[in-house]
């Protein structure tokens, strides 16, 4: 019990030392650990063709996606416009895959930096809590200020940001940022709070090593491992967000293709009948934050040394009957 | 005893910290730039008219006197005006708040109907298709635009079946709707025996309540699923199934020791709720207290979004403070 045993640490003997031997190190592990959980497979699939088909867009998209026909308008899904077009025109299945590009940078980014300033500031909070003088002082104003930031209704909060930044890419990224590092806050002071009692710590300090290396190098790589598995869930949290800020029209503004803005150019055209421009990028977003979250389980399986070992075990079992049939 | 005494340790901070997250958003909403006096009155107004109307709102002082005169109104009741509107926020607020509330409370509850037996069936039996069951609902749920799914409800159930009433509001304008008791468009009709106005209120719940409870059971589903399973596996629970006690009792204790997480979960979806339904408010043209907010954020409108964080932070806070009220009365450890 002196490791926190969390995580898959610089050494991950615990994790059924036999496979993963076997199976050529930690990738081969993981592999097999995909084969064993489709599901997992099929998140990192489908997260994978996002990220081609944003980077690719140029090439794939069939037409401008900022550039409207309005003769076309309304079309229904059909050649060559394969999903429709939209009340002005505009090719809908190009902008679902150029909407990607938007929504992936400003999740991903806002997602990042919640993280590093969240996860900064909540192990300061932890390390310092129970220090006496400055230390607990800062520490329990950043937990109060984090309880002031949390009782706010998040989407008011996070469109009153947008506001007053003005409405732009930075903005947005700027209120998903802000939404979220409240989360990591918590989730990384709670951590250090247990890691700073271990063993280790109290003698690198009673050794005298400075604070900011005992954080640096003992504390932070052994705290670390629920942020990890938090930011995938997040991302795709932060990849909502965006898309609701822009649903009200607080977000990315129309003609750029987003997927949110599009679900609200749609809008009107559902009770009517037209529900493909509505429901094609809806689709898209919904599949992608389901991929997100798939590769967010498959992270929290991995790093939980208990739940690895399950799952070596079972491949172990799947191993064996196959070994014996062969021989 | 000792319950008063925490009650009353938890009420003295209340008020520092409505004053504080009050003082955060008057900060917010002051950051956003545009001029409530140009805004209200329209672009031909005169120099001397702006100066007027700032001085009358007390635009012209310092944000601390402000937010000083702020607070003094709100001791004496008066949340001040809405210019959208034009009506004081407190009566604006006492229309809206209760649509958002019997919109949250009712979906709410349609979650916990499909999470909690899902969660503790999927705990139940690990390998089983329940489990495989809960465990898609789980993720599929969690992955679902509510925004959208409002749209996918609205084009199935009235673009095409016509079953639904048209997203248009709580209630037909062709239906009188009753006399204004609780806010609530089903208890005052039940109140006042009104049947068409509650048969036509009901059926514009429908599909906003179908959207937030659908989407809200996902995540009910999960905290059940696995603290049951914690509670399953614990040691409480193998001493009882060892004394040959039927699984039906042991998963009914475990049950009510999972309650205290599912509380806490059922209470932080209430409180995010609160503003978080404001999308799908939009959708249906709900006229919500989130919609109200929102405007407000959108048109440098101060008073609503004040009224509104105020309003929602205490009911929070009162729903936390119920919420350790609960934990009291299930955990004796904590007596």
């Amino acid at each position: 019990m002196i490791e926190p045993a969390k995580g898959p640490g610089p050494s991950s003997g615990e994790a059924g030392p036999e496979v993963e031997q076997s199976t050529s190190g930690r990738f081969g592990f993981f592999l097999a650990v995909l084969r064993a959980r489709p599901q997992f497979a099929l998140g990192y699939g489908i997260v994978g063709a996002v990220l081609l088909l944003a980077i690719f867009a140029p090439l794939i998209a069939p037409f401008d996606p900022v550039q409207a026909s309005p003769a076309d308008f309304l079309r229904p899904p059909g050649w060559p416009h394969i999903m429709g077009t939209d009340a002005i025109g505009l090719d809908i299945f190009s902008r679902v895959i150029y909407a990607p590009r938007i929504d992936l940078t400003i999740a991903l980014l806002g997602t990042v930096i919640s993280a590093v300033i969240g996860s900064v500031l909540g192990a300061l909070a932890g390390y310092y809590e129970t220090r006496r003088g400055v230390g607990t002082f800062f520490s329990g104003l950043i937990m109060r200020s984090s309880d002031v930031l949390q009782a706010f209704p998040v989407f008011v909060f996070a469109i009153a940001v947008v506001a007053v930044l003005g409405q732009s890419l930075q903005s947005i990224i700027m209120a998903v940022a802000f939404v979220n590092a409240p989360i990591y806050l918590r989730l990384m002071r709670s951590q250090v709070l247990s890691v700073r009692r271990l063993r280790y710590v109290e003698a690198a300090y009673i050794a005298g090593v400075s604070d900011l290396k005992i954080l640096l190098r003992h504390v932070i790589p052994n705290a670390i491992a629920p942020v990890l598995a938090q930011l995938s869930v997040n991302t795709g949290w932060a990849i909502l967000l965006t898309a609701s800020l822009s649903f009200i029209g607080a977000g990315v503004e129309a003609p750029t293709p987003e997927w949110g803005s599009m679900i609200a150019m749609g809008y009107q055209n559902i009770i009517t009948g037209h529900w493909w421009p509505s429901i094609f990028p809806g689709l898209a977003l919904a599949l992608t934050i389901f991929g997100f979250s798939l590769i967010g389980s498959s992270i929290e399986v991995l790093a939980d040394p208990a739940r690895r070992r399950t799952i070596a075990g079972e491949l172990q079992r799947r191993k064996i009957p196959a070994a014996a049939t062969r021989g | 005893m000792r319950v008063i005494a925490y009650v009353g340790r938890r009420l003295i901070f209340v008020a520092p910290q409505l004053v504080g997250i009050l003082f955060v958003s008057f900060l917010l909403v002051k950051l956003i730039p545009g001029d409530p006096a140009v805004l209200m009155l329209g672009p031909f107004a005169t120099d001397e008219g702006l100066i007027r109307l700032r001085t009358e709102l007390g635009l012209d002082r310092s944000i601390f006197e402000q937010f000083g005169i702020y607070l003094w109104r709100i001791l004496h009741g008066d949340l001040g005006t809405s210019w959208q509107t034009t009506m004081p926020v407190t009566s604006d607020l006492a229309q809206r708040f209760p649509a958002t509330l019997e919109l949250v409370t009712l979906s709410l509850l349609m979650a916990l109907l499909i999470g909690l037996p899902l969660g503790v069936a999927g705990a139940r039996n690990k390998s089983g298709v329940l489990r495989k069951i809960a465990d898609y609902y789980g993720l599929l749920a969690g992955a679902l635009p509510d925004f959208w799914f409002a749209l996918v409800l609205i084009f199935v159930f009235y673009t095409i079946l016509g079953i639904a009433p048209a997203p248009l509001g709580r209630i037909d304008f062709t239906v009188i709707p009753p006399v204004t008791l609780t806010g609530s468009l089903l208890i005052d009709s039940l109140i006042a025996g009104n049947w068409p106005a509650l048969r036509n209120a009901a059926g514009h719940l429908v599909l906003p309540v179908l959207t937030l409870g659908l989407i809200n059971a996902a995540p009910i589903l999960k905290m059940t699923q696995s603290t049951m399973q914690r509670m399953l596996e614990a040691d409480f629970s193998r001493y009882a199934e060892m004394c040959g006690l039927p699984p039906r009792v042991v998963a009914r204790k475990a049950l009510r020791n999972s309650l205290p997480s599912i509380i806490t979960i059922v209470s932080v979806l209430y409180g995010f709720l609160i503003g978080g339904a404001v999308l799908v408010e939009i959708v249906f043209s709900w006229g919500g207290a989130g919609q109200y907010a929102v405007q407000g954020v959108l048109n440098a409108d101060l008073n609503p979004v004040l009224g509104f964080v105020l309003y929602s932070a205490i009911l929070s806070l009162v729903i936390y403070l119920l919420v350790d009220l609960i934990y009291f009365a299930l955990d004796p450890r904590t007596r």
